[in-house]
């Protein structure tokens, strides 16, 4: 069931005029409800796992609070994330491993290898499993109240507003929401439901128009030369960020109308100005996830320069496996962590030569977000590319095969259209971050009928010049 | 926000969310119907696939004829959807006399144009005719939410149309030259399109000619060139195909057939079926040399 659809918008009607009629005790429940509806239109099974997940967290939790020593607190915490962690490595990195572990041993000379598994990955199975562990360690850290309601902890896994693609919220934030009683709130309806339009509209209007373009050149990339190939992948640079942001946007802005608030997991990511900046600003909850449950555990700064950079290129290498069990994912990743050196080192140096003033320039502010723009968008190569060997050969492309036309794709009224799309995605952007436009519910200058007009065109936008596709990128993940 | 200016902001907001919607549509209705020739008086209509879209130039047939034309051709429409498009001009176009109406071998097959043809009418909804062929062929949620929220009846390629109705643009040229070596291989790999002719779909064609004759509307079965090598490899269907085409000639049904002796001449084409700009005005010429001949008679 996709937000776009004609089946989700019946569910949440029901859900939301149904959630606001009865009494506070059941609210939990019918979220619950709603959320395995949601979830089982996929696949039955899978709800199962979900549930599985939920309930190993749900006891974990009571049994870390209620242990009087660490050790035995410790051992709660590692059987929540083993037995947590199984059916995501099962179902999503089983095969990565035995494909690899074959390889390995046909170069060793072994006859034999071992045969792969034939399993479906269950819709959003990293998120909600990150977001069932993060209670966990919360508890264990003391940093969350352990919950006793197995309704209300069960919801916090599976609420559906942002189950298949987060944003991954934290016990302290999204659980004790639960037990607080929302009313119907006119503000938080229009509010939700213009951030819910806008989310779509850069779904089914801009990325599922750029994937058009960018699916056919991915699919086959022998075919063409740089200039498309590089073209491609800006498209896909904004395709991405539009279908993540888009979702994101419309699971904020569904929770905001049943009255819970979901953290900010977009920030104009390209509009950075370093790395670092980016990693601020694209999908904020996972980097903050990783910031807190791994680069802080394992010493985070706090540690000799090397082993800070050690620290800095797991993170990078595990969020990009997280992604996806290929090593596509894991060079995307360790990408990031040569740019975030590199940035780390440039810096030094002109801190070294007495230059750093230079930052504050204009121009090297614009150039700094040009850069880091160029450099995620290289990045993108190898998170889209099929495999390892295509995406060298993108890479090798985009350098040295400078030769022929580029190609515009079968429609030139698409492609113009699609110039058009992101050129008014730029500037709606821009006139986010000056704070002229709404951005994640902060208040906009815009005079209120100019702002109604601009809504009902988003609609007919996405009336006239939508396109349904199957699913987000993110659901893979 | 109090209650009262709620309500009025969310009145507000549909009612111009359908204002402009309805706007919207009148808008591009009205460029799509210029730009396919509909509700004007013309005497002769075009109507086929982007077979007949990319062979023949309107503007040349009326600038020689000096008689009107319509240009009704849609990408992918089959021999149903062709009944309901001529009921839609004969509905609308009062004077016309003469229907071109483009035929190939592969037009009894079904396989290969598109199956869900009936969502190009969706711009055409508010007609009777195409409101019961949408709501036959579509699902419940589907046809109630173009029948409702008009502007979903569109995309960019009908946008583009309507501009172009509007600019009074009819050309469709699609530049370049066939590629036979790739052509080869698909008859190699036998992925060409198979000639498979359905009895229901030649019932259809005559239900479409018995509707002309009794509107004393002339009909020229216009077959256009196609690439030899695509025919030669299934002659005896291909044959087949045509003897049906001439046994529904009459006195009001002529079978025109411009397959030779250009099916060789591989410059005039842009793919193995479609007409490139040479190949359009050359054939585009022919048909005029046709038809001033008939007039004569």
């Amino acid at each position: 069931m996709l937000f776009n659809s004609w089946e989700f918008i019946c569910l949440f009607s029901i859900t939301c005029v149904v959630y606001f009629n009865i009494p506070q005790k059941y609210r939990a429940t019918l979220l619950l409800v709603s959320s395995y509806i949601f979830y089982i239109s996929w696949r039955w099974d899978f709800a199962l796992v979900m549930l599985a997940v939920s309930l190993i967290n749900y006891y974990s939790g009571l049994k870390i609070n209620h242990s009087k020593t660490l050790k035995k607190k410790q051992y709660y915490l590692w059987f929540a994330l083993v037995s947590s962690l199984i059916p995501l490595l099962y179902l999503k990195y089983a095969n990565f491993f035995i494909v690899n572990i074959n390889n390995v041993s046909k170069v060793f000379g072994a006859s034999s290898s071992f045969s792969t598994l034939d399993v479906i990955l269950p819709v959003g199975i990293s998120f909600f499993t990150f977001q069932a562990l993060s209670y966990s360690l919360d508890v264990f850290y003391g940093k969350t109240k352990v919950e006793k309601n197995v309704i209300n902890f069960t919801v916090f896994v599976a609420f559906f507003p942002q189950l298949v693609a987060g944003p991954i919220e934290r016990s302290s934030n999204l659980l004790k929401q639960f037990r607080d009683k929302h009313s119907f709130d006119r503000l938080n309806f229009i509010d939700g439901c213009k951030l819910f339009i806008w989310g779509l509209f850069k779904k089914v209007v801009i990325a599922d128009r750029l994937a058009i373009y960018v699916n056919r050149i991915y699919d086959d990339p022998d075919l063409y030369n740089g200039p498309t190939l590089a073209l491609a992948t800006v498209f896909f640079a904004i395709q991405i960020y539009c279908d993540f942001s888009g979702y994101s946007d419309m699971a904020i802005g569904t929770a905001k109308i049943l009255g819970f608030d979901l953290k900010q997991n977009f920030n104009l990511p390209y509009f950075s100005r370093s790395i670092v900046d980016f990693w601020k600003r694209w999908h904020i909850s996972l980097s903050s996830w990783f910031s807190d449950y791994l680069y802080k555990p394992l010493g985070g700064n706090r540690v000799n320069y090397h082993r800070w950079l050690f620290n800095i290129l797991i993170v990078f290498i595990v969020s990009g496996f997280w992604h996806g069990a290929s090593w596509t994912f894991i060079i995307w990743g360790l990408l990031h962590g040569i740019y975030y050196f590199l940035e780390n080192w440039g810096d030094a140096f002109l801190k070294l030569i007495n230059q750093s003033k230079i930052k504050t320039y204009y121009f090297y502010k614009v150039f700094k977000t040009v850069l880091v723009f160029f450099s995620v968008c290289y990045a993108w190569v190898f998170f889209r590319a099929s495999n390892i060997t295509e995406a060298f050969t993108i890479s090798y492309k985009l350098f040295f095969d400078w030769n022929g036309y580029l190609y515009l794709g079968a429609s030139s009224v698409t492609f113009i259209l699609c110039l058009i799309l992101i050129a008014l995605l730029f500037f709606v952007q821009v006139l986010q971050s000056k704070g002229i436009v709404s951005l994640n519910f902060s208040s906009s200058k815009v005079h209120p009928i100019l702002q109604l007009l601009w809504y009902v065109s988003l609609l007919l936008a996405i009336s006239l010049l939508g396109i349904s596709s199957n699913s987000f990128i993110y659901f893979q993940f | 926000m109090s209650k009262k200016s709620f309500i009025l902001s969310i009145i507000l907001f549909v009612f111009s969310l359908f204002l402009l919607d309805r706007l919207l549509n009148e808008f591009l209705e009205k460029g799509l119907n210029q730009y396919y020739g509909i509700g004007e008086s013309n005497e002769i209509a075009l109507i086929g696939h982007s077979h007949l879209m990319l062979g023949l130039n309107k503007l040349q047939i009326e600038d020689t004829l000096k008689k009107g034309v319509s240009k009704y051709t849609r990408e992918g429409v089959n021999v149903s959807d062709r009944l309901v498009m001529i009921k839609q001009l004969l509905k609308k176009n009062t004077n016309l006399k003469t229907v071109i109406y483009g035929v190939d071998a592969w037009t009894f097959t079904g396989e290969g144009l598109s199956d869900n043809s009936y969502k190009l009418f969706y711009p055409f909804l508010d007609d009777p005719i195409i409101d019961d062929y949408v709501y036959n062929n579509s699902e419940r949620v589907e046809y109630i939410s173009k029948k409702y929220l008009k502007s979903s009846r569109y995309n960019e390629q009908l946008i583009s149309g309507a501009m172009r109705g509007y600019l009074k643009n009819w050309t469709n040229l699609k530049y370049g030259i066939v590629d036979t070596l790739k052509l080869m291989k698909t008859i190699e790999n036998q992925t060409y399109r198979k000639i498979n002719n359905n009895s229901d779909n030649i019932r259809v064609l005559e239900e479409t000619l018995s509707l002309l004759r009794e509107n004393n509307i002339n009909v020229i079965l216009l077959n256009l060139p196609t690439i030899d090598k695509l025919t030669t490899i299934q002659k005896e269907d291909f044959n087949n195909t045509f003897r049906i085409f001439k046994n529904l000639t009459n006195d009001q049904v002529e079978f025109v057939d411009f397959q030779e002796p250009w099916s060789h001449r591989y410059d005039l084409f842009f793919d193995p079926i479609h007409l490139n700009p040479k190949g359009q005005s050359l054939i585009t010429e022919k048909l005029i040399e046709y038809l001033k001949f008939n007039d004569n008679e």
